[in-house]
């Protein structure tokens, strides 16, 4: 970790960042906290769990981000029919060259909408988390890396579990976030009402960030400077995760990281070249909520995640805060 | 999909640069934890792991064992197989911590029955308890030094340890005593913190981390006899790859020397404290002979004794430590070759002088106890010369005296004899400690006037027994007192010499025919030796002189007697007193001189009392005796030490208390002195006429001294924080300590909302952040931003007081 990030770059995140903000904002309306995070996501290089009930742009979300940075787009249907191969790809044997040539799936694009991820079974699943972790495809012993950058958006409904196949939270731990996107309000839904149209493609955003600025981006993410007591204090809330009697078990170290990372995130997308503690105590739910089960027996996945959301909004609370 | 887009990182890569940036390679969770923990700590101080910590302490519990057990080094007691078994035990087990578990467990099923029993024999056989006691410490600390210790084993190390010094300490006063129970608290502190810093470094991990073998106390925790059976002969994790070297370092390592010098202070602090406790307390009167007995303290090699064979001063000269120590209140009075002495021998039997029994029951009064005997001489005119003696345990029973005294005055009360005559004192026993005494009145000349054997010598002729000083039983055979005659004709001339002219004559035909040597050899024969000697023309050392002397003056008639005690000495320059060490042990003659009726020295290698006179006396004798040696320092501490610590009396005690008042009341009236002075000239100089010089010369110095204060404000505290904020320690680095501090404040309820919203609220709440958590090369000035933000608070504060004031009115 160098030491600091020069003025400079700091000046061209923040015009890059600016521009992808207000290019997202025609379409998302209402929901520039939801935003903000989702570009959090995007610069500490993670993929987004999406958990809400159908309908309120979830995948709007995801496709005017894609748009936005000049990427290819990609959305799979997730349902419990869909195998593997439909997600990665398929090796087929070409007549013409007399040998196998790899058709690539939808998951080779820079972001990837997966829908419902816990309508699929547990096979096609993993075949999706295994590309988000090692962002290659490997098929007949061929690695095939997918785009750069890359990142997945999935959707679960949190509400309707007939027929499907939850993640185990092994697999949650894949996700760097998880966000709920909630309804607009009012004055925003009536504008929506008045101005939107039926169909993605009636989405008309002019990409305003390059792939490669993007991935300077997460570079740069890489370089914001933390000081020791904030690491200390992320490291107090993973350990009090641990402790705490209502979890299962408590965030694990690639959770810790993970917190590390997206705070660094955080500081870079509100322009700063250093993290402070209120960036870990804002990302405290969204990163933890996904990882963390309750010890107790819960109706469902909403009403755990709730009572999760509490309960660490408790620990941040009793954390002392470096001052 | 275009094959360039290969070559960028992928997400996945950049996750796992999220664990390590610039590691191209993926890491599994745990290197990942790891790498999280070092790196949290890697801008602070490295910290001792729990094995080095269990390491240290095995360290320091060998060292306060060494450290207790030698101080049977100056007890009179027979431990020293067991300490140097102890010795040896301990250093192998530092050297090798794996050993103890090599000790079979029997001997730790038959350790305590085995020291019990050897204790309740030892006790039974010597019937003496306190070396009983003594002894059964050392074995306790032996069994305890070769086994792994668990905590309350350490604590008791501790314990056995104080016990042995300050037994020794107490009963023996030395000043070595103060230095080891100096270097034994230090070190039991540092045990005490060792033992602390590992129960919470263990504490801090739950049990299961550490194996069972790595940490004896864990099993104890958890009790059970087999598991603490176990941790004794398994050799623990930490023994096994124990590296004293690389200890070592990692200890300069992780040493904030910060925090040493806080300690240091601290305890010298309390040793302070001690000390003014110490001046400040009332005296009280320990009787001597209340419980000190003579059963524990070391013995000299050597020492004066009741008789003394040819050799043993000699062998005593060998021994260079000091011997006794005299401070002088009036240098003038000091004689210029200063004979201390010590024992009258009057007694000659084949070639061994003693004092006679007879001369022992006729001289020495009887036993008594006290602290203050008067003496034969009788006070002069002027102002009176106290010398006080600090007599070192070991050298002898009997008194270094110079000559008659008025009264001498002992700090506690002693069992002693008086010979009044002889002017010596004896000492019921050799003291276990040093003795203090003070002598006023002294009569310091080689002439001991002796009326009662005036009055008997002049009465001899009637006496029924030759007189005593008289017996030459041995050589009063024919052929030796012939050979005697005959010496004593050759050197006298034949003339009949009176004893004042016999003494410088003898000694002069003695020095002739024989030369001083440390190393004499007295030729074979048959017959008396000390004839045999005299007869040849061998080199000899002071005994053979004096007592050769002895003989002849006899054999001419004179009375006289060989005297032990020291001659001369040093003056230490450091602490302005006499330092006699057992080097200086000599012996010389008396001849009793008829015309004076007294005692005359008589010394062949030196000066005898006729030549007194002729030497340099006082301070410019005392030029030629300067010590200014390192060796001299060391004996001025052990002088301070028993003038300031050990005899440190009402007396003392008023004196020091007087001297610390009169040096601050002159303190105090010189600094006043000085200010008015300064005052004075101040005035004169402002009265004096103004010119364009006088005038520049001032403006000048304002100048000066406001570049200095802007430079100090601008630079002196960066400065300060520099000197001591060298790295972040616990509270971290002081500039983001400060930045954090003033965060706080701004950040207060009060000041929250609505005010600092401004521009430059905002632009200073936004500086202060990057102070406090930013890293430092972005850092702006640290000074202007607190000054900018102390005015912000400030400005803060008026905004919310002038919005309260027409709420209240």
């Amino acid at each position: 970790m160098s030491d600091f990030v020069p003025a400079g770059q700091i000046t061209e995140a923040r015009q890059a960042l600016d521009r992808l903000r207000a290019n997202m904002r025609v379409t998302i309306r209402g929901k520039d906290d939801v935003i903000d995070q989702v570009l959090v996501c995007l610069v500490a290089g993670g993929h987004l769990l999406i958990e809400d009930l159908p309908g309120v742009g979830k995948t709007t979300l995801a496709y005017s981000l894609a748009r936005s940075m000049d990427c290819v787009f990609s959305r799979i249907q997730f349902t419990s029919d869909l195998l593997p191969s439909d997600v990665t790809g398929v090796a087929i044997y070409d007549e013409t060259v007399k040998e196998f040539v790899f058709k690539k799936g939808p998951v080779f694009a820079n972001v990837v909408l997966a829908d419902e991820i816990n309508r699929a079974t547990p096979k096609t699943q993993s075949a999706l988390l295994e590309v988000m972790d090692r962002a290659r495809v490997t098929i007949d012993g061929e690695a095939h890396a997918v785009g750069a950058p890359f990142m997945v958006f999935a959707t679960q409904n949190p509400v309707d579990y007939e027929g499907t196949f939850p993640l185990p939270e092994s697999q949650m731990d894949r996700f760097l976030m998880r966000l709920r996107m909630g309804y607009p309000e009012s004055n925003d839904e009536l504008e929506i009402l008045r101005t939107a149209r039926g169909g993605y493609d009636a989405i008309a955003l002019n990409p305003v960030v390059t792939r490669s600025e993007v991935l300077a981006l997460q570079s740069l993410a890489h370089e914001i400077f933390v000081e020791d007591s904030v690491l200390e204090f992320i490291l107090k809330i993973v350990a009090a995760t641990r402790t705490e009697a209502d979890f299962r078990a408590g965030a694990s170290v690639r959770g810790g990281v993970a917190l590390r990372a997206a705070a660094q995130a955080r500081a870079l997308v509100n322009n700063r070249d250093f993290v402070l503690p209120e960036d870990v105590t804002a990302l405290v739910a969204p990163i933890f909520t996904h990882r963390l089960g309750l010890a107790r027996q819960t109706s469902d996945t909403l009403e755990e995640r709730r009572a999760v959301t509490a309960t660490l909004r408790r620990i941040v609370a009793s954390v002392p805060v470096p001052g | 999909m275009d094959p360039a887009k290969l070559e960028h990182p992928t997400p996945g890569a950049l996750a796992a640069r999220n664990e390590r940036p610039n590691s191209e390679t993926d890491r599994s969770p745990v290197q990942i934890g790891q790498f999280l923990a070092v790196n949290s700590a890697s801008h602070k101080r490295p910290q001792l792991t729990l094995d080095e910590l269990l390491q240290l302490k095995w360290l320091l519990g060998g060292v306060l064992t060494l450290l207790g057990v030698w101080t049977v080094f100056y007890m009179d007691i027979d431990a020293w197989t067991l300490m140097a078994l102890t010795t040896v035990a301990t250093l192998a087990v530092l050297i090798r911590p794996t050993l103890p578990a090599r000790v079979p467990a029997f001997v730790h099923l038959l350790a305590f029955p085995s020291i019990v029993t050897f204790f309740i024999a030892d006790l039974w056989l010597t019937t003496e308890v306190l070396p009983a006691m003594v002894r059964l410490d050392i074995l306790l600390l032996l069994y305890r030094s070769v086994s792994y210790r668990q905590r309350r084993d350490e604590l008791q190390i501790i314990v056995l340890g104080l016990f042995l010094i300050v037994v020794a300490g107490v009963l023996t006063v030395a000043l070595t005593f103060a230095a080891q129970l100096l270097i034994y608290t230090g070190c039991a502190l540092a045990f005490l913190l060792a033992i602390t810093l590992t129960d919470s470094t263990a504490g801090g991990r739950a049990g299961g981390v550490i194996p069972n073998a790595a940490l004896p106390e864990a099993d104890s925790a958890r009790g059970g006899k087999d598991n603490a059976h176990h941790a004794r002969t398994v050799p623990p994790g930490w023994a096994a790859h124990a590296n004293w070297g690389q200890l070592f370092r990692r200890l300069r390592e992780v040493t904030d020397w910060r925090v040493v010098l806080l300690g240091g202070l601290l305890f010298a602090g309390v040793v302070g404290i001690s000390a003014l406790l110490f001046l400040a307390i009332p005296r009280f009167q320990l009787e001597n002979s209340m419980f000190l007995d003579r059963f524990i303290s070391k013995k000299a090699k050597s020492g004066f004794n009741d008789t003394i064979r040819f050799g043993d001063v000699t062998e005593i000269q060998q021994d260079t430590s000091v011997a006794l120590s005299v401070d002088v209140s009036n240098q003038a009075q000091i004689p210029a070759t200063p004979y201390w002495r010590m024992l009258v021998l009057d007694q000659y039997e084949a070639g061994t002088f003693k004092l006679s029994p007879g001369l022992r029951r006729q001289e020495f009064g009887i036993a008594r106890t006290g602290s203050l005997l008067r003496g034969e001489a009788r006070p002069r005119l002027g102002a009176a010369t106290y010398w006080t003696f600090y007599f070192e345990s070991g050298v002898s029973r009997y008194l270094p005296l110079i000559g008659q005294f008025g009264e001498l005055r002992f700090r506690e009360a002693q069992n002693f004899q008086l010979a009044a005559d002889l002017a010596i004192v004896a000492l019921r026993d050799e003291p276990v400690t040093m003795t203090a005494y003070r002598v006023e009145g002294f009569d310091p000349f080689g002439v001991l006037p002796d009326p009662k054997f005036a009055e008997r010598w002049r009465k001899r002729e009637q006496a029924a027994q030759p007189l005593l000083a008289m017996q030459n039983r041995p050589v009063a055979r024919g052929s030796e007192r012939e050979t005697l005659q005959r010496l004593v004709n050759e050197a006298t001339g034949g003339a009949k010499l009176t004893a004042a002219a016999f003494v410088p004559r003898v000694g002069a035909w003695l020095r002739d025919n024989h030369r001083y040597t440390l190393a004499p050899r007295v030729p074979d024969g048959a017959g008396d030796p000390l004839v045999r000697w005299l007869n040849s023309r061998e080199d000899g050392h002071c005994e053979l002189f004096a007592g050769s002397f002895v003989l002849l003056a006899r054999v001419a008639g004179f009375p006289a007697r060989v005297i032990t005690g020291f001659k001369g000495g040093t003056w230490n320059a450091y602490s302005n007193n006499f330092t006699i060490r057992n080097s200086d042990a000599h012996a010389w003659a008396e001849i009793f001189d008829e015309t004076s009726g007294a005692w005359l020295r008589a010394d062949p290698l030196g000066v005898s009392a006729g030549g007194q006179a002729e030497e340099a006396k006082g301070a410019a004798a005392l030029a030629g005796r300067m010590d200014r040696s390192w060796g001299a320092r060391l004996d001025s501490l052990r002088v301070f030490w028993y003038r300031r610590i050990v005899s440190f009396d009402q007396r003392s005690q008023a004196e020091t208390l007087k001297a610390v008042k009169e040096a601050t009341q002159n303190s105090g009236r010189r600094l006043r002195a000085a200010i008015e002075r300064a005052a004075a000239t101040l005035k004169a100089w402002i009265a004096e006429p103004w010119d364009a010089r006088r005038l520049a010369v001032v403006l000048g110095a304002l100048a000066a001294l406001a570049g200095l204060w802007w430079l100090g404000r601008k630079f002196g505290r960066a400065g300060w924080r520099r000197l001591v904020g060298g790295h972040s320690g616990r509270h971290g680095d002081p500039v983001r300590r400060e930045a954090g501090q003033w965060l706080a404040r701004l950040r207060e309820p009060a000041h929250d909302e609505g005010r600092m919203t401004n521009d430059e609220g905002a632009r200073v709440v936004a500086d202060l952040q990057r102070l406090r958590f930013g890293a430092r090369a972005t850092w702006p000035e640290p000074e202007r931003v607190f000054r900018r933000a102390r005015r912000a608070l400030r400005e803060a504060r008026r905004q919310q007081r002038a919005e309260n004031r027409p709420l209240r009115s």
